[in-house]
Protein backbone atom coordinates (compact mmCIF):
# COMPACT_ATOMS: atom_id res chain seq x y z
CA UNK A 1 0.00 0.00 0.00
CA UNK A 2 1.53 3.25 -1.01
CA UNK A 3 1.66 5.99 1.57
CA UNK A 4 -0.13 9.20 0.84
CA UNK A 5 2.98 11.25 1.18
CA UNK A 6 4.77 9.16 -1.31
CA UNK A 7 2.04 9.52 -3.84
CA UNK A 8 2.01 13.29 -3.59
CA UNK A 9 5.69 13.43 -4.13
CA UNK A 10 5.37 11.45 -7.27
CA UNK A 11 2.54 13.53 -8.63
CA UNK A 12 4.58 16.13 -10.41
CA UNK A 13 7.97 15.79 -11.84
CA UNK A 14 9.68 19.04 -10.83
CA UNK A 15 11.75 19.09 -13.97
CA UNK A 16 8.62 19.10 -16.05
CA UNK A 17 7.12 21.93 -14.04
CA UNK A 18 10.15 24.06 -14.64
CA UNK A 19 9.95 23.29 -18.30
CA UNK A 20 6.36 24.42 -18.43
CA UNK A 21 7.05 27.66 -16.63
CA UNK A 22 9.80 28.41 -19.07
CA UNK A 23 7.74 27.70 -22.07
CA UNK A 24 4.98 30.08 -21.03
CA UNK A 25 6.92 33.03 -22.29
CA UNK A 26 8.79 31.24 -24.94
CA UNK A 27 8.56 32.13 -28.55
CA UNK A 28 6.30 29.83 -30.46
CA UNK A 29 8.14 28.05 -33.17
CA UNK A 30 6.61 26.43 -36.22
CA UNK A 31 9.22 24.23 -37.82
CA UNK A 32 9.88 23.96 -41.49
CA UNK A 33 7.96 20.74 -41.92
CA UNK A 34 4.81 21.97 -40.27
CA UNK A 35 1.87 22.93 -42.41
CA UNK A 36 -0.92 24.88 -40.79
CA UNK A 37 -4.22 25.59 -42.41
CA UNK A 38 -6.43 27.91 -40.46
CA UNK A 39 -6.10 30.69 -38.02
CA UNK A 40 -3.37 31.44 -35.54
CA UNK A 41 -4.08 34.02 -32.88
CA UNK A 42 -3.02 35.11 -29.44
CA UNK A 43 -0.25 36.93 -27.66
CA UNK A 44 3.41 36.30 -27.97
CA UNK A 45 6.16 36.00 -30.46
CA UNK A 46 6.22 33.51 -33.28
CA UNK A 47 8.91 32.26 -35.59
CA UNK A 48 7.57 30.42 -38.58
CA UNK A 49 9.61 28.32 -40.96
CA UNK A 50 6.87 26.15 -42.33
CA UNK A 51 3.74 26.70 -44.34
CA UNK A 52 0.67 28.60 -43.33
CA UNK A 53 -2.50 28.94 -45.27
CA UNK A 54 -4.85 31.23 -43.50
CA UNK A 55 -4.56 33.99 -41.02
CA UNK A 56 -2.16 35.17 -38.36
CA UNK A 57 -3.65 37.57 -35.89
CA UNK A 58 -1.16 38.20 -33.20
CA UNK A 59 -0.16 40.67 -30.56
CA UNK A 60 3.55 40.29 -30.61
CA UNK A 61 6.35 39.82 -33.06
CA UNK A 62 6.19 37.54 -36.03
CA UNK A 63 9.23 36.41 -37.85
CA UNK A 64 8.67 34.72 -41.16
CA UNK A 65 11.94 32.92 -41.74
CA UNK A 66 13.41 31.67 -44.98
CA UNK A 67 11.75 28.42 -45.96
CA UNK A 68 8.36 29.66 -44.82
CA UNK A 69 5.52 29.97 -47.28
CA UNK A 70 2.50 31.93 -46.26
CA UNK A 71 -0.71 32.39 -48.11
CA UNK A 72 -3.14 34.68 -46.45
CA UNK A 73 -3.11 37.48 -43.99
CA UNK A 74 -0.61 38.30 -41.29
CA UNK A 75 -1.41 40.84 -38.61
CA UNK A 76 0.99 41.54 -35.77
CA UNK A 77 2.76 44.29 -33.89
CA UNK A 78 6.09 43.73 -35.52
CA UNK A 79 6.66 41.65 -38.63
CA UNK A 80 9.98 40.61 -40.05
CA UNK A 81 10.06 38.67 -43.28
CA UNK A 82 12.71 36.45 -44.81
CA UNK A 83 10.38 33.99 -46.46
CA UNK A 84 7.60 33.97 -49.01
CA UNK A 85 4.30 35.66 -48.47
CA UNK A 86 1.34 35.85 -50.74
CA UNK A 87 -1.34 38.05 -49.30
CA UNK A 88 -1.64 40.83 -46.80
CA UNK A 89 0.84 41.93 -44.20
CA UNK A 90 -0.33 44.36 -41.58
CA UNK A 91 2.02 45.52 -38.83
CA UNK A 92 0.89 47.81 -36.06
CA UNK A 93 4.37 49.02 -35.27
CA UNK A 94 6.88 48.16 -37.91
CA UNK A 95 7.67 45.83 -40.73
CA UNK A 96 10.95 44.71 -42.14
CA UNK A 97 11.61 42.86 -45.36
CA UNK A 98 14.97 41.16 -45.39
CA UNK A 99 17.15 40.16 -48.34
CA UNK A 100 15.50 36.87 -49.04
CA UNK A 101 11.91 38.03 -48.60
CA UNK A 102 9.50 37.54 -51.45
CA UNK A 103 6.21 39.29 -51.06
CA UNK A 104 3.25 39.42 -53.31
CA UNK A 105 0.41 41.46 -52.00
CA UNK A 106 -0.41 44.32 -49.74
CA UNK A 107 1.55 45.79 -46.89
CA UNK A 108 0.29 48.20 -44.32
CA UNK A 109 2.52 49.53 -41.60
CA UNK A 110 3.50 52.83 -39.98
CA UNK A 111 7.23 52.09 -40.34
CA UNK A 112 8.76 50.10 -43.14
CA UNK A 113 12.25 48.94 -44.00
CA UNK A 114 13.32 46.87 -46.96
CA UNK A 115 16.76 45.40 -47.39
CA UNK A 116 18.38 45.24 -50.80
CA UNK A 117 17.60 41.94 -52.40
CA UNK A 118 14.06 41.66 -51.15
CA UNK A 119 11.39 41.15 -53.74
CA UNK A 120 8.12 42.91 -53.32
CA UNK A 121 5.27 43.07 -55.77
CA UNK A 122 2.33 44.93 -54.46
CA UNK A 123 1.07 47.91 -52.65
CA UNK A 124 2.09 49.70 -49.49
CA UNK A 125 -0.16 51.68 -47.24
CA UNK A 126 1.64 53.61 -44.58
CA UNK A 127 -0.93 54.36 -41.99
CA UNK A 128 -0.30 57.95 -40.97
CA UNK A 129 -1.45 57.45 -37.46
CA UNK A 130 1.75 56.44 -35.79
CA UNK A 131 -0.01 56.09 -32.50
CA UNK A 132 1.40 56.51 -29.03
CA UNK A 133 1.44 52.77 -28.86
CA UNK A 134 3.79 52.37 -31.75
CA UNK A 135 5.94 55.32 -30.70
CA UNK A 136 6.38 53.94 -27.22
CA UNK A 137 6.96 50.50 -28.52
CA UNK A 138 9.59 51.69 -30.93
CA UNK A 139 11.53 53.11 -28.02
CA UNK A 140 11.07 50.09 -25.84
CA UNK A 141 11.54 47.64 -28.63
CA UNK A 142 14.59 45.55 -29.20
CA UNK A 143 17.72 47.53 -29.92
CA UNK A 144 16.67 48.66 -33.34
CA UNK A 145 16.60 46.58 -36.43
CA UNK A 146 19.44 44.55 -37.59
CA UNK A 147 21.62 46.70 -39.71
CA UNK A 148 20.49 46.85 -43.23
CA UNK A 149 22.01 44.12 -45.30
CA UNK A 150 23.05 42.03 -42.34
CA UNK A 151 20.93 38.92 -42.39
CA UNK A 152 19.37 37.99 -39.10
CA UNK A 153 21.39 35.53 -37.08
CA UNK A 154 18.64 33.02 -36.50
CA UNK A 155 18.71 31.97 -40.13
CA UNK A 156 19.07 28.35 -41.17
CA UNK B 1 18.46 21.84 -45.27
CA UNK B 2 17.37 18.74 -47.03
CA UNK B 3 14.01 17.20 -46.50
CA UNK B 4 14.06 14.39 -43.99
CA UNK B 5 11.28 11.93 -43.49
CA UNK B 6 11.63 11.58 -39.78
CA UNK B 7 10.68 14.47 -37.59
CA UNK B 8 13.86 16.22 -36.63
CA UNK B 9 12.53 19.46 -35.28
CA UNK B 10 10.01 20.31 -32.64
CA UNK B 11 7.50 23.04 -33.10
CA UNK B 12 6.19 24.87 -30.08
CA UNK B 13 2.79 26.42 -29.57
CA UNK B 14 3.28 28.51 -26.47
CA UNK B 15 0.73 29.29 -23.85
CA UNK B 16 -0.95 32.38 -25.23
CA UNK B 17 -1.19 31.17 -28.77
CA UNK B 18 -4.29 29.68 -30.37
CA UNK B 19 -4.42 27.72 -33.58
CA UNK B 20 -7.70 26.92 -35.20
CA UNK B 21 -7.43 24.66 -38.19
CA UNK B 22 -5.42 21.81 -39.54
CA UNK B 23 -1.84 21.04 -38.71
CA UNK B 24 0.20 18.45 -40.51
CA UNK B 25 3.70 17.45 -41.53
CA UNK B 26 6.70 15.48 -40.35
CA UNK B 27 7.33 17.39 -37.14
CA UNK B 28 7.21 17.01 -33.42
CA UNK B 29 4.77 19.31 -31.74
CA UNK B 30 4.82 20.67 -28.22
CA UNK B 31 1.57 22.31 -27.22
CA UNK B 32 1.27 24.67 -24.28
CA UNK B 33 -1.38 26.78 -25.92
CA UNK B 34 -4.71 26.02 -27.52
CA UNK B 35 -5.39 24.02 -30.64
CA UNK B 36 -8.71 23.39 -32.26
CA UNK B 37 -9.21 21.35 -35.40
CA UNK B 38 -7.09 18.45 -36.48
CA UNK B 39 -3.46 17.53 -36.06
CA UNK B 40 -1.80 14.80 -38.09
CA UNK B 41 1.94 14.49 -37.73
CA UNK B 42 4.46 11.75 -38.34
CA UNK B 43 6.41 12.89 -35.30
CA UNK B 44 5.39 13.02 -31.68
CA UNK B 45 2.88 15.23 -29.96
CA UNK B 46 3.42 16.49 -26.44
CA UNK B 47 0.57 18.31 -24.80
CA UNK B 48 2.05 20.15 -21.84
CA UNK B 49 0.41 21.13 -18.58
CA UNK B 50 -1.11 24.30 -19.94
CA UNK B 51 -1.99 22.80 -23.28
CA UNK B 52 -5.61 22.52 -24.29
CA UNK B 53 -6.44 20.61 -27.42
CA UNK B 54 -9.87 20.25 -28.94
CA UNK B 55 -8.86 18.30 -31.95
CA UNK B 56 -8.33 14.88 -33.38
CA UNK B 57 -4.71 13.94 -32.99
CA UNK B 58 -2.65 11.51 -34.97
CA UNK B 59 1.05 10.96 -34.41
CA UNK B 60 3.74 8.43 -33.72
CA UNK B 61 3.64 8.87 -29.97
CA UNK B 62 1.45 11.15 -27.93
CA UNK B 63 2.08 12.37 -24.41
CA UNK B 64 -0.71 14.17 -22.60
CA UNK B 65 -0.16 16.33 -19.55
CA UNK B 66 -2.84 18.85 -20.36
CA UNK B 67 -6.34 18.48 -21.67
CA UNK B 68 -7.32 16.77 -24.86
CA UNK B 69 -10.85 16.52 -26.20
CA UNK B 70 -11.07 14.51 -29.37
CA UNK B 71 -10.05 11.24 -30.86
CA UNK B 72 -6.45 10.30 -30.52
CA UNK B 73 -4.41 7.92 -32.59
CA UNK B 74 -0.87 7.07 -31.59
CA UNK B 75 0.86 4.61 -33.88
CA UNK B 76 3.31 3.72 -31.17
CA UNK B 77 2.50 4.90 -27.69
CA UNK B 78 -0.05 6.98 -25.90
CA UNK B 79 0.90 8.29 -22.50
CA UNK B 80 -1.43 10.13 -20.16
CA UNK B 81 0.27 11.70 -17.19
CA UNK B 82 -1.39 12.30 -13.80
CA UNK B 83 -2.24 15.86 -14.75
CA UNK B 84 -3.52 14.75 -18.14
CA UNK B 85 -7.06 14.48 -19.31
CA UNK B 86 -8.34 12.73 -22.40
CA UNK B 87 -11.97 12.91 -23.39
CA UNK B 88 -12.40 10.88 -26.53
CA UNK B 89 -11.52 7.59 -28.09
CA UNK B 90 -7.98 6.46 -28.37
CA UNK B 91 -6.24 4.10 -30.74
CA UNK B 92 -2.70 3.19 -29.88
CA UNK B 93 0.01 0.62 -30.22
CA UNK B 94 0.45 0.70 -26.48
CA UNK B 95 -1.02 2.83 -23.76
CA UNK B 96 0.38 4.06 -20.51
CA UNK B 97 -2.10 5.79 -18.25
CA UNK B 98 -0.69 7.04 -14.98
CA UNK B 99 -2.62 7.07 -11.75
CA UNK B 100 -4.59 10.28 -11.46
CA UNK B 101 -5.06 10.71 -15.17
CA UNK B 102 -8.55 11.18 -16.56
CA UNK B 103 -9.67 9.16 -19.55
CA UNK B 104 -13.21 8.97 -20.79
CA UNK B 105 -13.77 7.11 -23.98
CA UNK B 106 -13.08 3.93 -25.84
CA UNK B 107 -9.73 2.41 -26.36
CA UNK B 108 -8.54 0.31 -29.24
CA UNK B 109 -5.17 -1.25 -29.66
CA UNK B 110 -3.24 -1.42 -32.88
CA UNK B 111 -1.93 -4.90 -33.33
CA UNK B 112 1.54 -4.95 -34.67
CA UNK B 113 1.27 -7.98 -36.90
CA UNK B 114 -2.17 -9.36 -37.20
CA UNK B 115 -4.04 -6.12 -37.59
CA UNK B 116 -5.27 -7.11 -41.01
CA UNK B 117 -5.33 -10.86 -40.41
CA UNK B 118 -7.73 -10.59 -37.50
CA UNK B 119 -10.02 -7.75 -38.23
CA UNK B 120 -12.45 -8.77 -35.49
CA UNK B 121 -9.99 -7.45 -32.95
CA UNK B 122 -10.56 -3.97 -34.16
CA UNK B 123 -14.18 -4.10 -33.20
CA UNK B 124 -13.57 -4.78 -29.52
CA UNK B 125 -14.89 -2.00 -27.41
CA UNK B 126 -14.13 -0.90 -23.91
CA UNK B 127 -17.05 0.92 -22.38
CA UNK B 128 -15.62 3.66 -20.28
CA UNK B 129 -12.63 1.69 -19.16
CA UNK B 130 -9.45 1.38 -21.04
CA UNK B 131 -7.91 -1.88 -22.05
CA UNK B 132 -4.73 -3.00 -20.53
CA UNK B 133 -1.70 -2.61 -22.63
CA UNK B 134 -1.21 -6.30 -22.67
CA UNK B 135 -4.59 -7.10 -24.13
CA UNK B 136 -4.43 -10.45 -25.82
CA UNK B 137 -6.77 -12.77 -27.58
CA UNK B 138 -7.59 -16.21 -26.40
CA UNK B 139 -5.13 -18.79 -27.56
Amino acid sequence: MPLFGKKDKKKENPAQQVKTVLSQNETSYFGKNLIIKGRVSGNGDIIILGGLEGEFDLRGRVKIAQPAKIKGEVKADVISVNGNVEGKLAAKQRLHLDQTARIEGEISTPRLSITEGASFNGEVTMSGRVTKESGAAAVGAKPAHQKEGAPEPRQK
Amino acid sequence: MQKVKTADSTSLVSQNVRIEGEIQGPENLHVEGYIKGAVALSGNIFVGNTGIVEADLEAKSIIIQGEVTGNVKAHQQLEIHPSGKLIGDCTAGSIDIKEGAVFEGRSMMIKKREASAMPHLQTSKGSGKHHQTKEKTKP
